[in-house]
């Protein structure tokens, strides 16, 4: 193995060797070092296999815009796919493992359909797989599904933490190489709040790759200098290893943050990743631009790259990128290169000049190739000779990396991303950033600027700029003197003529120039058409290195310009963002927040089984030992409630306080039925509409004084209600003196239900609560026995004899404690919403099942609340309208099957006997069902069509989703106590 | 038959396995404040305020135009309701059991906050004495800044458990602790 | 990813804070036509661009709001409270 480290050139740490492996063999590099240039350093060009042809590939960059170097790091649940080795920054221990081969990388069975690229053009799925239909999952499908995708996940749970952070800035400065570290020092010293965002482990971007002079220092010692300044302002924030993925509305910008990918040991105290959303009040793009790859025969080959990446490997890494090196440019880049590689002592075998003149400077003893062109390619899997042409004439010329210099694409996918697009400029001959308004604009070179020196003055220039317009003082920045820069100035040349060897525009999904003009001749001519035709651009890549030749080839093809071609869209993310920091905490129990009841420790020593409403948790019921099901505890619970005593937890009921003058007058219009005089000291039940007469919610309202009402709403409405009353408050009648606040987290509410409830209570409470002094729907604050202040209701979801304790949340459990024990002799029990819900069906009470939004009141037997005198109440002008009061509307009835031991679900649809099963056919639908204990059998709330006419008639329950039918006779919808007897006991 | 009821805060089993000796980043709950809700009615909204800001020994957070809640660690409840109640033009009630008062103070306080809360909470525009509703670790809460490094958080006691748990989580880069404090 | 919304109360917020309702209406008075009662229960203009809108502050103030903004471009004109928001039929 040659090692191609050079000398002392390049800024790792050579004092800090790291040894990795690479598809099981050892290699060292330095601190400092990305794995591929590592890599390269001991001589292992070969990093990959194509997505289709499987071809062997090399890097062609040094950055994140890499196709080919995409490799799975880590090992166990860490291991992740397709990481760019040319950004993955080198640590002690890293093991990588190259994709897309088998058995090996260097011996791949899939090359094979490199030999059929003839039959693999552009379209060969869609003309392929296309017929016949049934052989899509059984052949097809398996067969593409094992070929695509470039890495393989984990399949183990991602056993690292990731956060999400918000910060917020004055000016955000997206890119540290010269402009965006001027920009931030230039808006820092004027006192604005900056953030300096870069992608790379280091800061300092492009000044970390090449060779001038800066103020008399080289540009990497400028850079630093630079970042200790930065550092010691305390209104910058400086943040390297992250990368601004997204621009979304209003100034917020997303970005993720590597926080922990380049350590061998994470610390489990600090996140692998973290997602930030950044508000800035102005921002710089100050990206830089990406030098563009040339479209020769045979440029896949492992060893042909950028100039500007193997300049950075030599310059930055310490790294020639092989041992002969020849160039292929248009422009000043080829040049500068060969002259920084001669000068670190590295063989130049030639320049090829695809211009016929140029006025860059020659290194010495290298020779120039003018008017010439590499039309193929030698070697396998590393380049060992390129053919040449000039003037008709081919010369071999032998060398092992070939430096192509193709001209310069400012990077301006961030401004692209809410509907701009770029603009093409004849005269930079590439697509610039668009103008997206003052508070997001480029500078440097990815505004077009080309050189050092224009760069410095730009990002200064622009960011003192913004900084007045945010009110800071001017300060004038003193614009370093470059020495020794070149001219990156290019003639493009986008596709190199006579190509002996397939010309790749797109290397990481192998698309070639031919297919390009396959996909025009086929007439896939728009852009977005070409590329998804010939899949260009839609890599991982996402299209950064080869979209503009794309489009520069297709307008030749057309001969048009480039601007009439245009760009694909452009979307975040700019480069591939983890799940993991997507979703942040947000994941596993921690995926929603959890608001559990002031009773849930009492309903857990208790032993309950917990139920998920929404984000609470309730509880559903409480097994007992020999209990073979949550039928039999719930069976139980009913029984006991109805012969004893039972306690439920309803503290998740929604409760809002109302106070004011105006109250009163609120609730009449709130409600449908009226509340005007609803005394002090009462309960009273309500029904609210929405305008479209449709009921809204249910629940009860006590007036505990003149001025001062408590609501309760369902636990499914609370939120809903709550800004349902503040909007027709503050919209409706701003007038009405009315103020609302939730209490509903203050108290812990119980419902003692029972015969015995009374007699269970009077042992806790000390005022009088005999029906006399406390009758139905009274609503009343008492006291407990030893001081504590609560409020007493005298309400029933159950059907029982029933009162709703509210106390404060804190003494929850020890007041549930102190019923347990002062009901123990009357047998009372524990009982969950799942027996709650069986004692209301029982009774024919109503919940969201029935209150579905298609439900009026008259539907559910209550059209007398509807007090239609009132001068207006919300729903009432829809209320009236010819739909709403047909006779043959769904009414609400109960359902028995006809032979017990039969059963039926909610859900299920109701038939006339003998009609055939079909929705023409369709009478109604079941909305609640359960096993009643009482009955010893099924029962069911449905909705029936004209149902109230039709007690007493059988009626067939079809469940076609479980192709069942049953029998069934429509009664009453109430099958526990219809005279209301135990309500007012 | 006389009860004694012993009151619990909710946090009672989060805090049981914490560290009780205070890190600089240190997130402390309060054992029993006094917490209630005051409600201006329309006209009466400078005046309420201004009765509020003349009591001592609470705290005023801003909720809403015409709506606080007034916080208190060194008065009980009930001295704060009859105080409260003498304001013309104010509904009041108690939220001492509904809320919990969680404060959260030390160097790196901005930089947890900064994963708990979107807000931008440099001191030019969030200075000391600030307070408002805001989303916190997804929870409606009230923020106020009650010092350079100090940060009280109101949360509704159901949410409680989830917030103080996001919250710690969020603080483990800067070892934050938590311990109940009486006042 | 996010958009920010400045409450006239409680300033600029994500819009994880907010509830919208859609279109901002006055409701019409109790007493005029089945027509106009008919238009504010079902009928919506649903316009592309400019538009004003109900936004509730649900985790801040609780005000209801209206934000007139370009519901294409999310260009925000300005939120006011729901309360001075004028009614139609009177
Ligand atoms: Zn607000």
């Amino acid at each position: 193995m040659t090692s191609y480290r050079l000398g002392n050139a390049g800024s790792v740490n050579r004092g800090q060797p790291l040894t990795f492996t690479f598809d099981g063999k050892n290699y060292k590099g330095f601190e400092g070092d990305t794995l591929a240039s590592g890599l390269l350093a001991n001589d292992q060009m070969l990093m990959g296999r194509s997505f289709k042809y499987h071809r062997p590939r090399g890097p062609v960059t040094a950055g994140s815009s890499e196709p080919n170097a995409l490799m799975t790091i880590g090992t166990g649940a860490r291991s992740e796919p397709n990481v760019r080795a040319t950004v993955a920054e080198l640590y002690n221990g890293l093991t990588a493992v190259s994709q897309n081969r088998w058995p090996s990388l260097t011996f791949d069975v899939g090359a094979v359909n490199g030999l059929l690229s003839p039959m693999l053009g552009a379209g060969f799925y869609y003309k392929t797989f296309m017929w016949p239909a049934a052989l899509w999952e059984k052949l097809y499908e398996p067969v593409i599904r094992r070929a695509a995708g470039l890495g393989k996940l984990a399949m183990q749970a991602d056993p690292d933490r990731y956060e999400k952070s918000w910060a917020h800035c004055d000016l955000l400065v997206i890119g540290s190489g010269p402009t965006g570290l001027m920009a931030a020092l230039a808006a820092g010293r004027a006192g604005a709040r900056v953030i300096l965002v870069d992608e790379g482990f280091r800061l300092g971007g492009s000044l970390l790759s090449e060779s001038a002079s800066i103020g008399g220092v080289s540009p990497a010692d400028f850079a630093a200098a630079m970042i200790e300044e930065l550092e010691a302002l305390p209104n910058v924030t400086l943040m390297p290893r992250t990368t601004v993925f997204g621009w979304y509305d209003d100034m917020v910008f997303g970005a993720v943050e590597r926080v922990q990918k380049h350590v061998g040991t994470p610390s489990p105290d600090l996140p692998m990743e973290r997602l930030w959303r950044i508000a800035a009040k102005r921002a710089i793009l100050a990206t830089g631009s990406e030098e563009r790859p040339l479209v020769f025969g045979g440029n896949d080959k492992p060893g042909v790259m950028t100039a500007s990446a193997v300049r950075t490997y030599a310059n930055r890494y310490g790294v020639a990128a092989g041992g002969k090196i020849a160039v292929f440019t248009n422009g000043g880049s080829g040049y500068r290169t060969a002259a920084d590689l001669v000068a670190a002592g590295v063989d130049v075998t030639a320049i090829i000049d695809a211009r016929a003149q140029s006025a860059d400077a020659v290194p010495d003893n290298v020779r120039v190739i003018r008017n010439g062109a590499v039309v193929s390619t030698k070697g396998r899997k590393r380049l060992e000779a390129l053919i040449a042409e000039r003037s008709g004439f081919q010369e071999q010329i032998a060398c092992d990396a070939l430096a192509m210099a193709g001209g310069w694409s400012p990077i301006v996918h961030l401004m692209c991303q809410r509907g701009a697009k770029p603009v093409w400029s004849d005269e930079a001959q590439a697509f610039l950033a668009p103008d997206v308004g003052a508070a997001f604009i480029a500078a440097g070179s990815a505004a077009g600027q080309d050189r050092i020196s224009a760069c410095l003055k730009d990002g200064a220039t622009k960011a003192v700029a913004l900084a007045r317009e945010l009110g800071f003082a001017a300060y004038e920045m003193n614009i370093p003197e470059v020495e020794g820069e070149y001219d990156p100035a290019f003639a493009p040349i986008w596709y190199v003529p006579g190509a002996r060897d397939k010309a790749f525009v797109d290397f990481q999904n192998d698309v070639a120039v031919s297919d390009l003009g396959l996909a025009q001749r086929e007439g896939f001519r728009h852009i977005e058409h070409t590329k998804r035709y010939t899949t260009a651009g839609m890599a991982t890549d996402q299209g950064k290195l080869g979209n503009v030749a794309t489009i520069g080839i297709v307008a030749g093809m057309r001969g048009v310009s480039p601007a009439a071609i245009g760009t694909t869209t452009f979307r975040p993310f700019y480069t591939p963002v983890s799940f993991g920091a997507l979703a942040g905490t947000s994941r596993s129990e921690h995926a929603a927040p959890v608001r559990t009841s002031p009773l849930h420790d009492w309903a857990k020593k208790n032993g309950a089984t917990f139920v998920e409403a929404g984000l609470w948790h309730r509880s559903a019921w409480f097994p007992r030992e020999g209990e073979k099901g949550w039928r039999d505890s719930v069976d139980r619970e009913v029984k006991n409630v109805r012969r004893n005593a039972g306690l439920c937890d309803v503290s998740t009921l929604g409760k809002i306080e109302i106070f004011g003058k105006g109250a009163a007058e609120f609730l009449n219009r709130i409600y449908c039925n009226n509340f005007l005089k609803l005394p002090v000291g009462k309960a009273r039940y309500g029904l609210m509409l929405r305008e479209d007469g449709m009921i809204f919610d249910d629940g009860t309202t006590s007036r505990l004084s003149e001025t001062h009402y408590v609501m309760t709403t369902t636990t499914a409405y609370a939120a809903e209600v709550m800004s349902h009353l503040e909007f027709a408050s503050q919209t409706f009648w701003p007038e009405l003196d009315v103020r609302f606040v939730s209490s509903t987290d203050q108290w812990a509410q119980m419902s003692l239900a029972g015969p015995k409830a009374r007699a269970i209570i009077s042992r806790v409470v000390e005022d009088d609560i005999s029906d006399a002094a406390f009758p139905y729907l009274a609503a009343k604050p008492v006291t407990l026995r030893g001081g504590l202040k609560a409020r007493l209701f005298r309400i029933s979801f159950s059907g029982e004899l029933a009162f709703e304790l509210a106390v404060p949340a804190g003494y929850g459990e020890a007041v549930a404690d102190a019923l347990m024990e002062a009901g123990k002799d009357e047998g009372i029990c524990a009982y969950g919403v799942e027996a709650l819900n069986v004692l209301r069906i029982e009774k024919g009470f109503i919940t969201h099942n029935e209150i579905d939004g298609r439900t009026t009141p008259d539907d559910l037997g209550y059209g007398r609340m509807l007090a239609m005198q009132k001068a207006d109440f919300i729903g009432k002008r829809q209320s009236s309208r010819f739909g709403l009061t047909a006779a043959d509307r769904m009414q609400l009835v109960g359902l028995k099957p006809v032979e017990v031991d039969k059963e039926f679900m909610a859900g299920a649809h109701l038939l006339k006997e003998g009609a055939t099963p079909s929705m023409a056919n369709d009478q109604g639908w079941v909305s609640s069902v359960c096993h009643s204990p009482t009955l010893g059998h099924v029962i069911g709330l449905a909705m029936l069509k004209s149902g109230r006419e039709r007690y007493g008639e059988k009626i067939v329950v079809w469940d076609g989703l479980r192709g069942k039918e049953v029998a069934a006779a429509v009664c009453p919808p109430v099958f526990a106590d219809p005279d209301n007897r135990k309500l007012q006991e | 038959m006389s009860l004694t009821l012993f009151h619990q805060h909710v946090l009672e089993d989060h805090l049981s396995g914490f560290e009780a000796k205070a890190n600089p980043n240190h997130l402390a709950a309060i054992r029993r404040p006094a917490i209630f809700s005051v409600l201006a009615h329309r006209g009466h909204e400078v005046f309420v305020k201004s009765g509020l800001a003349s009591i001592e020994g609470v705290q005023v957070r801003d909720c809403a135009p015409g709506e606080w809640l007034v916080v208190s660690t060194g008065l009980g409840a009930v001295v704060m309701e009859n105080t409260l109640a003498e304001i013309a033009g104010a509904s009041v009630i108690d939220q001492s059991d509904g809320r919990a008062l969680l404060r959260i103070h030390g160097p790196n306080v901005r930089r947890i906050l900064a994963k708990c809360v979107a807000v931008d909470l440099h001191p030019d525009g969030f200075a000391v004495g600030t307070s408002t509703n805001m989303l916190c670790c997804h929870v409606a809460v009230n923020l106020a800044r009650s010092g350079g490094d100090t940060f009280e958080i109101v949360v509704p006691r159901s949410f409680c458990g989830s917030v103080f748990e996001e919250i710690m989580e969020m603080g483990r880069e800067f070892a934050l602790t938590a311990a109940f404090a009486d006042s | 990813m996010a958009s920010l919304i400045t409450c006239p109360h409680c300033g600029t917020r994500p819009k994880e804070e907010f509830s919208i309702r859609g279109t901002a209406l006055g409701r019409p008075h109790p007493a005029v036509s089945e027509e106009d009662w008919h238009r504010y229960v079902y009928l919506r203009d649903n316009p592309k661009g400019r538009y004003q809108e109900y936004w509730h502050h649900a985790a801040g103030c609780r005000r209801w709001l209206v934000v007139d903004r370009d519901n294409v471009t999310h260009d925000v004109f300005g939120v006011t409270d729901a309360a001075t928001f004028g009614r139609v039929g009177e």
